[in-house]
């Protein structure tokens, strides 16, 4: 299993994303033009940007061979504290530091009992996702969090709040894509995910890079939740509600492997964005909404199945009846 | 690839070492979790509230009750919640729109079950899929096609008197203690049943034992999805309703109580008596705290504390197990 052709395989895989992508754009030029005449991208560029965030950091997740299903709810907190913290005064890119450093502690409980006490970590996020879900319940009952006017889009109006969401998402995005293949804690990642063991002998520290993955979910979930809340007037402890599953799948159908160790933020991009293009381009073809998740489901489950010709997978073959 | 699998906990070790076992743990547990309500709640020790309870959790318990040899044997379904509100919805539409009676169109919202844990035992045995993936997937696709079916909007009401044959406790209470026989006749006293731990233990070596392990696992996926259609029918007489969004969330709540029950999630050990305790423990505490006017978001707190605390303590003890040995 060299390097060389894991990358290959790795682009191969996005490629075959990125053209099913491409031909749904091409789809829609032909059958709906009007697809492009408004601000249609925009609206679907700014509202994958928070996913893209997160699925950046679960892209991280599951490289690491792990699983985080508790950033739904981690989600729905941030946003509520970012909408608190801003409402009581505090100048935006406090609100901002505050609220990424709160998702960084959430994620730091799961990765301290995932790589600490070494349990499951779907049955850790489990867990914490019901448990952080019903503590915000229990906090807010369902009601909405008031932010004060520089909340809404930072207090810059709606085109310069549309670009800083997309140009952070961007950001973030650039800094991990280069970052898991040039600096040695991105390699770390590959190398633990792929056998933690070998890992382990080659002088890595599974257990400490595990944690700081969890972490880095964490702190990228509570960005993305800002990212997200700025969007409207009030935050609504909702929000991240189903997030969880909306990521991993499209990190799964951007070729991340659930088997860790192979996968690219760029695969994530590309399936972020090919699934949040489903429910618009729906709309265009007037087909009616309510297929956008049966399309979701089955765009998923050729992915996989797709993967599942490629010789490499045989190899796996016990692989495939266990699920972590 | 094998070595993470064995590391988990070893059960005849930790039976000889230390004579308690999970169940019996959370056996004391659900004891203390009934005593206590008693003292505090208000009418929770009544026959009503005890057939009440029993009521709450068997839609979950059927899923619950399936996913145990699901998960021994390795794999995960997270697509039960989904397939039992497309079951909930076909149901419906077959007995409102197609005109069958009424039984008839339940018969065949069981086969619906079995259609859609045969497409997840297929992409799972055939094509080598991870399960997890594989059920998300199938998750979302089973969810959206009972959105599109009912177009969003729909739902069926039954007739009084069906809620009045499978909605109440004279037939939850069977139902319920049927299924909980036959899960733990299979997994505990037939060859088939026990094969699943050799194959969550070990896929490859269950293999070189001679197990037939596709076919079985096959099985084992084909069943849980009839569990699901089969939850869905006492869903929709339960509370005469068929709606798309049928047993949302359903799924994550009977992982819940089999890991609660001590099943490990890596496949491998497991019991159908641990699951009917962690699942009554789950429901017993919802029902509860709302009896004893506490707020009912401690359920959930609670619930996910007690997962965490089952599984740390498991593994602290198999490590001590271990060393021991």
């Amino acid at each position: 299993m060299t390097n060389k052709t894991n990358r290959l395989f790795c682009w191969k895989r996005e490629l075959s994303v990125a053209g099913a992508y491409g031909g749904l754009l091409l789809l829609l030029a032909g059958a709906a033009p009007d697809f492009y005449a408004g601000d249609k991208f925009r609206t679907i560029l700014v509202s994958s940007a928070p996913v893209l965030v997160a699925a950046v950091g679960m892209t991280l997740v599951i490289l690491a061979r792990h699983i985080d299903i508790s950033i739904g709810s981690q989600f729905s907190i941030c946003g509520v504290v970012a909408g608190f913290l801003a409402a009581a005064g505090l100048p935006m890119p406090l609100v901002a530091a505050l609220t990424v450093v709160g998702g960084g502690l959430m994620g730091a409980a799961n990765g301290a009992l995932v790589a600490g006490l070494g349990l499951p970590s779907i049955v850790v996020t489990l867990a914490t996702m019901v448990s952080f879900q019903e503590a915000l319940r229990w906090e807010r009952q369902g009601a909405k969090v008031m932010g004060p006017p520089d909340f809404y889009w930072f207090g810059l109006g709606q085109t310069a709040g549309q670009l800083l969401v997309v140009a952070g998402a961007g950001v973030v995005f650039a800094a991990f894509a280069w970052g898991l293949r040039g600096l040695a804690a991105g390699r770390a990642v590959y190398a633990v995910g792929s056998d933690a063991e070998a890992a382990r002998l080659a002088g890595i520290r599974p257990g400490r890079v595990v944690f700081w993955t969890f972490v880095t979910m964490g702190a990228l979930t509570g960005l993305a939740s800002l990212l997200a809340a700025v969007r409207f007037p009030d935050v609504d402890p909702n929000m991240g509600k189903g997030l969880e599953l909306q990521v991993i799948a499209a990190v799964v159908v951007g070729g991340v492997a659930i088997s860790g160790g192979r996968g690219t933020p760029v695969g994530a991009l590309v399936g972020v964005l090919l699934l949040a293009s489903i429910g618009p381009a729906l709309a265009f073809l007037r087909i009616p909404a309510q297929w956008e998740k049966a399309i979701q489901g089955a765009i998923i489950l050729v992915a996989v199945a797709s993967d599942a010709f490629n010789l490499r997978l045989r190899r796996h073959a016990g692989a495939g009846l266990v699920a972590r | 690839m094998l070595a993470p699998a064995l590391s988990h906990a070893d059960p005849i070790q930790q039976r000889r070492g230390f004579g308690v076992t999970h169940e019996r743990v959370l056996a004391v547990l659900l004891a203390a979790e009934v005593l206590l309500f008693c003292l505090i709640g208000h009418e929770f020790a009544t026959g009503k509230n005890a057939l009440n309870i029993i009521g709450l959790g068997v839609e979950i318990g059927l899923l619950a009750l399936a996913l145990t040899p699901v998960i021994v044997a390795g794999g995960i379904d997270l697509s039960v919640g989904s397939l039992l509100g497309l079951s909930a919805i076909l149901f419906g539409k077959m007995w409102r729109d197609g005109g069958l009676p009424i039984g008839v169109a339940a018969a065949l919202s069981l086969g619906v079950g079995a259609l859609g844990g045969g497409l997840n035992a297929l992409l799972i045995t055939r094509l080598r899929i991870p399960a997890l993936i594989v059920t998300l997937g199938s998750m979302s696709l089973f969810r959206g096609l009972a959105e599109a079916i009912a177009r969003g909007v729909d739902n069926f009401t039954v007739p009084e008197h069906f809620q009045r044959i499978l909605g109440e406790a004279t037939a939850q209470v069977p139902v319920l203690a049927a299924a909980a026989a036959v899960a733990w006749l299979f997994l505990h006293r037939t060859a088939a049943g026990r094969s699943l731990y050799a194959i969550g233990f070990s896929p490859e070596g269950a293999r070189h034992a001679g197990i037939p392990v596709e076919r079985r696992v096959a099985w084992v996926y084909v069943v849980s999805g009839v569990a699901s259609s089969l939850a869905a029918v006492m869903y929709v007489a339960h509370w005469s309703q068929a709606k798309a969004d049928a047993g949302m969330g359903y799924e994550l709540a009977a992982i819940t109580a089999v890991v609660l029950g001590g099943t490990s999630i890596f496949g491998g050990r497991g019991t159908v008596h641990g699951t009917l305790l962690g699942l009554f423990a789950i429901v017993v505490l919802q029902n509860g705290l709302i009896l004893a006017d506490l707020p009912k978001e401690l359920a959930g707190l609670l619930t996910g504390g007690l997962l965490l605390a089952s599984i740390a303590v498991n593994q602290i003890l198999s490590k001590l197990a271990k060393k021991g040995a």
